[in-house]
């Protein structure tokens, strides 16, 4: 379990490796009961100029958020998640989601950390900078 | 590119349009729906009066209504969404949801021309009149025909 005081600038969050499947993506359409075809048809992605079916940005969100309570095992909560979409990530092509604590500090006498997330295609590039604030329970 | 600016008086007074409120409850179908997305399963989906998993707001923004937005370029691209939490949301919960139209800004130039970004919240209310919790998404309207960079597009 994470304790955010004892958190330091610069410590890393473990990257953890997701490979978002079609199935993903299609539960994903079905929640919002929203079905763009680039998400679930390859020729439909294709004339709008994608290499492949792309995973929704809004669900490349509650990844980033899942990894970041995954990594903090109950040792405090998810105030602020942010997700700025730099590039497409391919359905079933992995992904990697990584972080670092940008900053640790007291606000209304919790312990809260900002976090600097980046999620990395397989070619190494930067398709997600994300940001999030947790805070002790 | 448009000749002119496409962020009219008329599209700078749809700033701050609000839709109705509606009232959504977070269920433990809902929870169980959301755990199904992010997580691939929905075992041990807590009870009422539990605390929920924070994406489970996700259930209820697809339940919060849309406002009807002006499609002033041909392209539409999500830029950045976010969540934002002033306590860990309860099972069984209701809420208030209203969502904002809550800024239009538009820029000449750059590998996309030109193009507005639409920003749009939603705020739930718990019972006791407090905003629990808060979504955003920020989209961009453009011309891909006029773009440098449509392989960037997600």
């Amino acid at each position: 379990m994470i304790s955010i005081a004892a958190l330091r600038e610069g410590d890393e969050l473990p990257p953890l490796e997701l490979r978002p499947g079609l199935g993903q993506v299609i539960r994903f359409c079905a929640l919002n009961w929203n079905f763009p075809e680039a998400f679930y048809d390859p020729e439909a992605a294709r004339a709008q100029g994608m290499p492949g079916t792309i995973v929704p940005g809004p669900l490349k969100l509650g990844l980033i958020y899942t990894a970041i309570e995954r990594w903090l095992d109950g040792g405090g909560w998810i105030r602020q998640v942010r997700a700025a979409h730099r590039r497409p990530d391919l359905t079933a092509r992995p992904i990697v989601i990584t972080g670092r604590v940008a900053r640790v500090y007291e606000e209304h006498g919790r312990s809260r950390a900002d976090l600097e997330i980046v999620v990395i295609n397989e070619k190494g590039e930067p398709s997600v900078r994300g940001f999030a604030v947790v805070e002790s329970r | 590119m448009p000749e002119r600016s496409l962020l009219t008086d008329e599209v700078r007074a749809a700033i701050g349009r609000a839709t109705d409120p509606i009232r959504v409850r977070l269920t433990p179908r809902v929870v169980a729906r959301t755990m199904d997305v992010y997580l691939g399963h929905h075992e041990d989906v807590p009870a009422e009066g539990a605390e929920a998993p924070g994406f489970a707001i996700a259930g209820l923004e697809t339940e919060s209504g849309s406002l009807e937005l002006m499609d002033l370029m041909p392209n539409t691209l999500l830029i950045s969404n976010e969540w934002t939490f002033e306590r860990p949301l309860i099972v069984g919960e209701e809420f208030e949801a209203r969502t904002v139209l809550a800024d239009i800004s538009e820029r000449f130039g750059g590998q996309f021309g030109y193009s507005l970004t639409v920003r749009t919240e939603v705020t739930f209310t718990d019972t006791t009149g407090a905003i629990a919790a808060r979504g955003a998404r920020t989209m961009m309207q453009y011309d891909a025909a006029g773009s440098r960079a449509s392989e960037e597009a997600t």
